[in-house]
């Protein structure tokens, strides 16, 4: 009975899963279009899956394991199965091979059980639940489905009773394991997974490669809409990606929006574009909802606005405007979802569109195009920072070696003694180098986070003809902002250069001996990862190099390299600042304190403030290049006179 | 930006200046070797320019001249080259720091002493005596007239060559040039005097002189007046044509401006102005000059916090603002608004100690700030974190001695307890801030709360100690700063144990009320005297305040008596010297005060209803001898290492139990800044 039973059960959930990944299929193609490649992408997907992604899950051993041994016993289990039950195939070898497969399938299983019967709380539940028990009946049952096979039971054994036991335990599984993949149930994760990293949007991610800067907008192309304002304005293979999440909540946990009790969940968030690309309310998601937002009062469509600034549609605006685009949740994503491009993307629709940037945002803004800096600061005053230091211009030399790129913390006080400590620096290393002087604009930064492309694309395209008209080997700036902008971003305009983060640069300085330094004094010394600088341009050693250069051993955070907790300044965060139950940099402030260290090192003018912002008592809070300039010696007097090196008088400044 | 006016920079010439902040010209009284600077002053200038200072300008009536002598107020000589290598230092210090140095250089004319030194004849244009320094002078003949121009050409040819960026030439203060100007003082008749241009003929011939010398490249500017404040002297109007004359020549760089002259001791008292001022009480006549000109107009003359220079500048009065006497009180005054630390700016309350001791010839010193010049000796402005043992310290006052012995210690990274009796830190700061026009004093109490609070130390108020509570905080060092009282029992005829007398604190603290007719006795003759019988008046009493000395209020400084007799004279004060309080006694429900005169014996007698006793103050010493003996240094401070700045020597010699320190009022009287001084160099090696 069972063989009959068992082919009629194997295709024809096949053939509905075949039907439910056409209609899937459909749903993403509701998407824009996107340039992929389709064959290569495909042959790729493979190696995608077994290396670049098991590199991210495998920092979670316990899951790593649990998924290879589930995932992989499954993806043997199933094609055996077809084969031997499907076709009929009743070779002892093969049903061995079932057997051992099944046996896999269950043992992963299991751990997948157990983790659910404490979930944390980033975990979703709901049909999550179910799948450990899907994944268990569907072992178990074509394990014991196949024992005659492999001849350990006779043929028949069990009557017909067995047999409709096993077509029952057989029927859960397909229809979750094979149906639930296309037609929306947990296991969608492995259909549209992979499919997502056959077609990713950021192919140069995988192979060990690194693409955090964002998508420019074609603002010259009059049918491509300014950002997204329903999810069929989203690429096609943008609503794929969303459709790939396993709801794992590694995102939720990272996020600093969401522990600061801001209304933003990333993973809630791809899921409401998931309940947005199919049609309907978000009343069944099973994780956390936004903080502060209950679930079930927002729904949406394919062709639906997804923010009703009266009112509410899939997604509150203030979600968006939450993000302070640290990428955490990307970094986090075992399926490497794209989250902040999302989010930006749907900024972009309610700045450009709707002009609805909120609180500070408007303002910030209005300043940038008008002064060229966020501040609104008289852009005659961008060089006042150095009115003593003789600076060189790049419009007097022409040509040098470094450009240093000054950034708008030239208008900020605190900001001003850094770029004076790193000045000090370069001249003590008599490098070559000017500035631009009042040629100089805003990066674009964050205009661009706030969803203003064409601000953005304005400023960046004037700094590009300005240094285009200039000879330099490299720029260095002390803002990670301006250094990911300028590095990343500006390519897709024309831009292209190499761009140095002043602590990659002074440790170039060091290796190559251009500076005496002495040791740092003072007391205990963490450092802090700058977003920009490490998560989006995966330079977490070389500010570590120049500290320890200086005597510092770094007494790390819990949290930091590419897990650093964001200071909550990026993305126009502090503009649009949406209230939360906590600030993200007393948050972070505590896992500085909790190294017990009496100074943290930072190399962003954002993180200096967020966290300068932070009320005593707390830890003093310097840059790298500070830290290096006060433990400046005077270089060795090349006279016959062989000085001993003598400390530098102590800038007060 | 917070300040953002302030942090603009400006052109002046063809210097780029980075901030809107100078220090102007004043007398340091620092120079040596003949009108060098030497490390002193280098490193006094040098404190501001590292603190962020835009531009100095040195050398208030620095001469040009040996017969405009020097020694007097130790003041920079540029009549030799000598000067020239010194100044080198001068520039480099304060180059290196990206400050700009320019200096005063004059001729004071009549405005100056000849008994001393050279004996020199002084000159004026037309001979007539000046008031305040009783200088009389010859009148100056044209022949001297062109020696005097070539030797400011000399001298701006100096400062060049000794890399400083400007001068500023001096035609304030009733110096040459403005002794030319003013008709008050210049009679002539011949071509340097009578019209206008005759007057300006002098002052226009220097800078011809001086610009050859020195080119175009290098700032010459001019300080001015904005008004005399004498009905024949050179009003605001006068000022406004003068400074447009001047600034068409196209000559000048920059002008500064001074409100009122200062010839006779009451305008004096405006040129810098007190604590009894409005904030920037002459901006108007600076605002007026810069109507008329195109140079940009530097002014001074109390501007002493960050908002205040905000709003100056931001109003476009001047351009730039002279903080004086702030970077006096802090040199690091920049640095503070840039590091965010505005609460932390040790603040000029306008106590005048420092201009004070200049016009006695004195080196000039900070009432509040023991640090300011004494940089060369390793006095610290910032106090660095001891590298030695933790040590609890134990100070027992709350006055200036004390709060400064408790910033300093805890500033080292010590435990520190401060006990204080009364409900309030301050001491004598506070009594002395009860008297009218003298409020501004607790400015000084203000800061050291903050910093006591930013320092975290355990400040037991409303709290006497005594050896039992000392000891129960097993200190490691103990200070006591602890003051003394009203020394009314010098003279048991007095009667103050009968209650016939009362002290000026009683007074001043609210403690006695003020009488209806009161004699004030005040063998002491400074601050607190004054300060008592201006505010027995002030609450409508009769008031006569006597003195066995000279003139009541004789040892108050130069700019200081004059705000107070401005005060006293309308309430009809009667000031009465040579008269000594014999005894008091009561005679039915009134006092009788028995006067003696200091040189004839004879006898007077008032008939009021209350006395009050200035007598100084006598050292409480019984908690002091009772803590003595168990101290490891017998309360014994080594002056030696105390003089040179040195650590104490048993700081660290072994030893268990604590040892012992007095400073302030609780040794001997003496006043604020003693007070402070010994407190910051005993304490910064703790």
């Amino acid at each position: 009975m069972l063989n009959t039973l068992l082919p009629i059960l194997l295709f024809a959930a096949l053939a509905l899963a075949v039907i439910g990944a056409g209609k899937r299929f459909l749903m993403w193609r509701r998407g824009r279009p996107a340039q992929v490649d389709w064959i290569g992408g495909l042959l790729a997907m493979p190696r995608r899956y077994l290396v670049d992604l098991h590199h991210v899950v495998e920092r979670d051993k316990y899951m790593s394991r649990t998924h290879v041994a589930t995932a992989g016993g499954f993806v043997l289990a199933a094609l055996l199965a077809i084969v031997v039950h499907g076709f009929g195939l009743h070779n002892r070898i093969l049903g061995f091979a079932l057997l051992a497969a099944c046996v896999l399938m269950f043992g992963g299983a299991l751990f997948v059980a157990k983790r659910r019967r404490n979930p944390p709380a980033r975990l979703s539940k709901g049909p999550w639940n179910r799948l450990p028990k899907s994944l268990l009946m569907f072992a178990a049952s074509f394990f014991i489905a196949t024992l005659p096979v492999a001849g350990i039971l006779p043929q028949g054994f069990g009557g017909w009773l067995l047999a409709a036991v096993l077509a029952v335990g057989v029927a859960w599984g397909v229809s979750e394991l094979f149906l639930g993949m296309t037609w929306g149930g947990p296991m969608k994760h492995a259909f549209a997974g992979a499919l997502h990293l056959a077609w990713h949007r950021r192919a140069e991610r995988f192979g060990g490669g690194r693409s955090t800067g964002l998508k420019a907008l074609d603002l010259d192309d009059p049918k491509a809409p300014l950002g997204v304002e329903k999810p069929s304005d989203f690429t096609w293979n943008q609503l794929l990606g969303f459709d790939a999440c396993v709801q794992c909540g590694k995102c939720e946990a990272a996020c600093p929006a969401f522990a600061a009790g801001q209304p933003l969940n990333p993973k809630k968030l791809i899921q409401d574009m998931v309940v947005g690309l199919a049609g309907g309310s978000d009343a069944k998601f099973a994780g956390s909802p936004y903080p502060g937002k209950p679930i079930g009062e927002h729904s949406g469509g394919p062709h639906l606005p997804i923010v009703d600034l009266n009112g509410k549609a899939l997604v509150d605006a203030e979600t968006l405007w939450s993000c302070t685009t640290c990428r955490a949740c990307v970094e986090e994503c075992p399926m490497m979802i794209e989250h902040v491009d999302a989010i930006v993307d749907m900024r972009r629709h309610l700045t450009l569109e709707k002009g609805a940037t909120p609180n500070k945002g408007a303002e910030v803004l209005d300043n940038l195009i008008a002064t060229d800096n966020p501040g609104g600061f008289a852009p005659g005053g961008r060089l006042n920072w150095a009115a003593d230091l003789n600076l060189p211009l790049l419009s007097e030399k022409k040509s040098v070696d470094v450009l240093f790129w000054v950034g708008d913390g030239a208008f900020d006080m605190r900001n001003q003694r850094t770029l004076r400590a790193f000045v000090k620096v370069l001249k003590a290393a008599n490098v070559d180098f000017a500035v631009l002087g009042l040629e100089e604009r805003d990066s674009g930064d964050v205009a661009r986070r706030l969803g203003d492309e064409a601000t953005f694309q304005q400023l960046a395209k004037r700094n590009i003809a300005t240094l285009a008209q200039y000879r330099f080997n490299k720029i260095v700036s002390c803002d990670p902002h301006s250094f990911h902008v300028l590095k990343n971003e500006y390519g897709e305009l024309g831009g292209h250069y190499q761009v140095l983060h002043h602590s990659t640069y002074m440790d170039e300085l060091i290796g190559s001996q251009k500076l005496h330094l002495g040791k740092h004094k003072g007391g205990s010394v963490t450092y802090h990862d700058p977003c920009y600088l490490g998560r989006y341009n995966g330079e977490y050693e070389a500010p570590r190099a120049v500290l320890k250069a200086i005597g510092i051993e770094v007494k790390e955070m819990e949290r930091s390299g590419f897990r650093s907790r964001c200071c909550g300044g990026g993305g126009g965060a502090p503009i649009t600042d949406i209230p939360g139950k906590q600030r993200i940099p007393d948050m972070r402030m505590l896992d500085i304190k909790q190294t017990g260290a009496e100074l943290v090192a930072v190399g962003c003018p954002q993180c200096t403030a967020m966290l300068e912002g932070v009320v005593a008592p707390r830890p003093e809070i310097k840059d790298i290049a500070e830290l290096v300039a006060e433990v400046l010696l005077e270089a060795p007097a090349p006279a016959k006179k062989p000085a001993p090196a003598k400390r530098e008088m102590a800038e007060v400044q | 930006m917070a300040f953002e006016a302030m942090f603009q920079p400006i052109q002046i010439g063809k210097l780029t200046i980075r901030n809107r902040v100078l220090s102007t010209a004043h007398a340091e009284v620092y120079a040596t070797d003949g009108g060098m600077t030497t490390e002193r002053y280098v490193k006094y200038y040098e404190e501001k320019a590292k603190g962020g200072i835009g531009l100095a300008i040195c050398g208030g009536s620095s001469v040009v001249a040996i017969d405009s002598p020097q020694e007097w107020w130790s003041s920079v000589n540029l009549s030799t080259d000598r000067i020239i290598p010194h100044f080198q230092n001068l520039a480099d210090a304060m180059h290196k720091h990206g400050a700009k140095i320019m200096i005063q250089i004059t001729h004071m004319g009549r405005r100056s002493r000849w008994d001393g030194f050279n004996w020199p004849t002084l000159m004026s244009p037309s001979g007539i005596r000046e008031p305040v320094h009783r200088a009389t002078c010859k009148t100056i003949e044209p022949e001297e007239i062109w020696r005097v121009i070539g030797n400011y050409a000399q001298a701006a040819r100096r400062a060049k060559e000794g890399g400083l960026d400007g001068v500023e030439l001096s035609a304030v203060h009733q110096h040459m040039i403005d002794q030319f100007w003013s008709p008050r003082v210049n009679k002539r008749t011949d071509e340097w005097g009578g019209s206008f241009e005759g007057r300006m003929k002098f002052g226009l011939e220097v800078l011809k002189a001086v610009r050859k010398e020195v080119g175009d490249d290098f700032c010459v500017g001019m300080r001015i007046c904005g008004d005399e404040f004498h009905p024949d002297g050179l009003s605001h109007e006068d000022m406004k044509q003068i400074a447009a004359y001047y600034d068409a020549t196209g000559m000048l760089d920059f002008i500064g401006v001074v409100g009122s002259g200062c010839d006779t001791h009451n305008t004096l008292a405006n040129v810098i102005p007190n604590m009894s001022y409005p904030p920037e009480p002459f901006l108007h006549l600076a605002a007026g000059i810069k109507e008329v000109v195109k140079v940009p107009v530097l002014h001074a003359q109390n501007i002493k916090d960050p908002n205040q220079a905000t709003r100056i500048l931001e109003g476009g009065y001047v351009d730039m603002v002279g903080m004086t006497r702030a970077h006096i009180a802090d040199p690091h005054l920049i640095a503070k608004i840039k590091m965010g630390q505005v609460d932390q700016i040790k603040q000029c309350v306008g106590a005048n100690y420092c201009i004070d001791r200049q016009y006695q010839g004195l080196d000039v010193l900070c009432i509040q700030n023991a640090a300011t010049s004494r940089e060369y000796m390793g006095v610290p402005h910032i106090i660095e974190k001891s590298t030695g043992p933790k040590r609890k310290v134990v100070v027992v006052g709350g006055g200036p001695a004390g709060m400064e012995a408790a910033r300093v210690a805890a500033e080292r990274g010590h435990d520190v307890t401060l006990f204080e009796k009364k409900d309030s830190l301050g001491g004598q700061i506070t009594t002395a801030s009860k008297a009218p026009q003298r409020d501004q004093i607790a400015g000084i109490t203000r800061w050291f709360q903050l910093e006591l609070a930013r320092l975290n130390v355990d400040l037991r108020l409303g709290t006497g100690a005594d050896v039992a509570a000392i000891q129960d905080l097993r200190p490691d060092i103990i200070v006591l700063a602890n003051g003394g009282h009203p020394f009314l029992e010098q003279n048991e005829h007095w009667g103050a144990a009968e209650g016939l007398v009362v002290s000026s604190w009683d007074v001043l603290d609210g403690k006695v009320a003020p009488g209806k007719n009161v004699l004030v006795y005040d063998t002491i003759c400074e601050f607190t005297g004054m300060s008592v019988a201006d505010y027995l008046a002030d609450k409508g009493a009769q008031v006569e305040i006597v003195t066995d000395d000279i003139k009541p209020g004789v040892a108050i400084g130069g700019t200081s008596f004059p705000t107070y007799y401005r005060s006293m004279y309308p309430k009809e004060v009667i000031m009465t010297g040579d008269l000594m309080l014999e005894k008091v006694y009561r005679e039915g429900d009134k006092l009788v005060a028995v006067l003696e005169n200091e040189y004839t014996g004879a006898k007077e007698e008032r008939v009021v209803d209350q006395v009050v006793v200035e007598n100084g103050v006598r050292p409480d010493e019984t908690l002091y001898y009772a803590l003595k003996e168990g101290s490891r240094n017998k309360g014994q401070v080594d002056v030696e290492a105390l003089f040179a700045i040195k650590p104490q020597p048993c700081l660290t010699e072994p030893g268990d139990g604590y040892l012992l320190f007095r400073i302030g009022d609780c040794v001997a009287q003496r006043n604020t800044h003693a007070a402070i001084y010994d407190a910051l160099r005993l304490c910064k090696d703790f």
